[in-house]
């Protein structure tokens, strides 16, 4: 744990929080801290907050981990890592340890289960709250978490709700909560081996009108021409290659995936001129969605509109009911009931989009494993990869291919 | 040297003492957030508080990083070559003669202290990220055709900005100091409406405001932003127009661009701002 502020006047201690939180830290932020420290430039706790921050935090996504930090830190506030109004709080252990304070106090009475759960939460950042706005430093009440009688199975949310992820990826028709997660929200990024992997599917193609002037060939011409000046004109390089991106974004099979998936979407946005990302669940039927909370509907039909060189990216892990892939009605959204099955649909933006790869979240040695039957089907209509450095390299070759 | 706001620039006093800060540590400061957070303007204002000249480089796609620090004319010195330069005051063999400084080159030959802003860096791809910032880290370039150092007279104040459309390079972010503008809040809306309009009535901008963060919080594709809201108050006030009738926006094309936000708008149809 954390030595106190006292003991510590260099604020080392800070540093090593903020790893814990999640936050690089790197030697050279510290020594210009310490140099701006010297050059008198911290007079108060405000400007502390300030200046460390700007030393430390480099990007947003970041910066409620640091203030969290900090408030740890320096006022001996643990503040959970979620929104207000997230149910999940009553799971963490600041919420457990509070609780647990609070009966110790009296300040909460009576049977715990007969309580009102938004009435605690409530309670709880209230408490927070006017700990912040004491600024007291005062007792830490919050320890280093443990076993507490009020575990989350006493608060279970009624109805029905899907815990973990199960241990076979075959789900029928997914019932209660479904999480999509969103994949565009900005997490630290990591791993530049996917970046590096992803420059070389952007070819650099003459295109343009041509506007440079070709200072060699110019003087060369020139010089040929016995010194009449003679311009010569090259085309404008640009890059000119589209990408159509399809991400699996629903049910529980792909939650296990869902920081890769993040990560290759966040690299591919980075990377191209022109990218259209649509999302689906399992596998492709008439429509695809536009945003990852599947509300704004397209139909598939339009997409094989759009021009034959697009490249096309479907990412998922291909496990399914077979159903889903060969019944007219497998699909799991009710109003798709009468249709064409996936596999018709798949083999359209084949035929469509030559240039195609499907990625795979799981590694290639365990495709024989779960879901296994239709990931093999759908291998048979497209190449796939699966969501490694190698396998983005042949996939990038796959989709380097001419038509 | 000590940045303060200026008559017409809303500074809170957090971001004054970043800049100071910045300033002190002769850091680049990387301005991050939104459109309508007054990113530019920051710099602008920095500039004439200090009474300090300013150098912008407007980054685009196409910018391949030498360019920003000088460009050799070539054809001019071919042309100049080929029917002589005598009446232009042009030598043609003069290499400087044929050489355009870029906002860089010109901050760091300038004979006084000067802001240099390099706007909207996120446009530009990374590797010229990395080439730029070593040229601001070292302050000096070398001009390749005669191999010649070019070296800061003062060092520049380096101010950046990013609309973060891509992730800008962890080596670029880790020498700045960066920092992230929050969308203005009610209180210090209130602040920047007063510098552009000194007589508005307040019940009409209390009501404008309560729309305009209203709109805001639907989640539109693109979200009105304080120029908007200032473009809207402008035409409001020259209208004399009332706001007091429910449910109807005048001038509503000010405040949403896209067709299909003002279409969305017009259905009333919810935006789905929240995840379900």
């Amino acid at each position: 744990m954390v030595a106190p502020p006292a003991a510590d006047p260099v604020f080392l201690g800070f540093f090593y929080l903020l790893q814990e939180y999640g936050i690089p830290v790197n030697l050279h932020y510290l020594i210009d801290f310490y140099a701006g420290l010297q050059k008198g430039l911290v007079r108060n706790i405000d400007e502390l907050f300030v200046f460390l921050r700007l030393n430390l935090v480099k990007k947003a996504e970041h910066m409620d981990a640091f203030e969290r930090a900090f408030a740890f830190y320096f006022f001996d506030i643990d503040i959970p890592d979620l929104a207000e109004d997230d149910p999940e709080v009553l799971n963490t252990r600041q919420f457990q340890e509070w609780l647990r304070q609070a009966i110790a106090n009296k300040e909460i009475t009576g049977p715990i289960w007969q309580m009102d759960r938004e009435q605690l939460i409530k309670k709880f950042w209230e408490t927070l709250k006017q700990q912040m706005e004491r600024h007291d430093g005062g007792k830490r009440w919050v320890g280093t978490g443990g076993a507490s009688p009020f575990g989350h199975s006493g608060m279970a949310q009624p109805g029905v709700r899907v815990h973990g992820p199960g241990g076979n990826r075959s789900a029928i028709k997914a019932i209660g909560e479904r999480n999509y997660i969103d994949y565009a929200s900005s997490h630290a990024l990591k791993g530049t081996n996917i970046r590096q992997a992803l420059t070389a599917l952007k070819k650099l193609q003459p295109s343009g009108a041509p506007t440079e002037l070709d200072i060699h060939e110019t003087i060369s011409k020139t010089a040929q021409n016995g010194g009449e000046i003679e311009l010569v004109f090259a085309r404008e390089l640009r890059d000119k290659i589209s990408v159509l991106l399809l991400i699996d974004n629903g049910g529980m099979s792909m939650l296990p995936h869902a920081e890769l998936t993040r990560l290759l979407f966040d690299k591919l946005k980075d990377r191209f001129k022109s990218l259209k990302t649509y999302y689906f669940h399992n596998t492709i039927y008439q429509r695809v969605y536009a945003d990852p909370y599947h509300s704004k509907p397209i139909a598939t039909e339009k997409l094989l509109q759009l021009p034959k060189e697009t490249r096309v990216i479907i990412m998922g892990d291909a496990s399914m009911a077979p159903d889903e892939l060969y019944a007219s009605r497998g699909s799991l959204y009710f109003e798709d009931e009468h249709n064409e099955t996936s596999m018709h649909w798949l083999s359209k933006i084949k035929e469509r989009f030559s240039q195609s790869v499907w990625l795979n979240p799981i590694l290639k040695e365990h495709w024989q494993q779960n879901g296994a039957w239709t990931l093999h089907q759908i291998r048979s209509v497209f190449e796939m990869e699966d969501l490694s450095l190698n396998g983005i390299k042949k996939a990038v070759e796959h989709l380097n291919q001419k038509s | 040297m000590e940045f303060q706001g200026t008559d017409n620039y809303y500074l809170n006093p957090e971001l004054q003492s970043i800049v100071n800060m910045a300033i002190q540590m002769e850091k680049p400061l990387l301005l991050t957030g939104e459109p309508g957070t007054g990113k530019t303007q920051l710099a602008f204002e920095i500039s004439r508080s200090l009474g300090m000249p300013l150098e912008i480089l407007r980054a685009k796609s196409t910018i391949k990083g030498e360019e920003t620090c000088y460009v050799q004319d070539t054809v001019l010195r071919l042309n100049d070559a080929r029917f002589g330069g005598a009446d232009t005051g042009r030598d043609v063999n003069q290499f400087f003669d044929y050489i355009i400084w870029g906002p860089i080159g010109r901050a760091f030959r300038s004979e006084e202290r000067v802001v240099l802003l390099l706007d909207e860096i996120d446009k530009t791809e990374s590797d010229v990220q990395d080439n730029l910032l070593d040229v601001l880290d070292e302050k000096q370039f070398t001009i390749r055709e005669i191999n010649q150092v070019i070296q800061a007279k003062l060092p520049p104040l380096i101010l950046i900005t990013s609309n973060a459309k891509r992730e800008l390079s962890d080596p670029f972010l880790r020498r700045c100091f960066c920092h992230h503008l929050a969308f203005p809040s009610r209180e210090e809306m209130i602040e920047i409406v007063k510098l552009h309009f000194a007589e508005l009535d307040a019940k009409l901008l209390d009501t404008a405001l309560n729309i305009f963060y209203e709109l805001r919080a639907r989640g539109f594709e693109k979200a009105p932003a304080t120029s908007e809201l200032l473009d809207w108050l402008q035409a409001l006030k020259s209208s004399e127009t009332d706001l007091q009738v429910p449910d109807q926006i005048p001038f509503l094309g000010a405040l949403l661009k896209r067709t299909e936000d003002i279409l969305s708008f017009r259905n009333g149809k919810q935006q789905p701002g929240s995840r379900w």
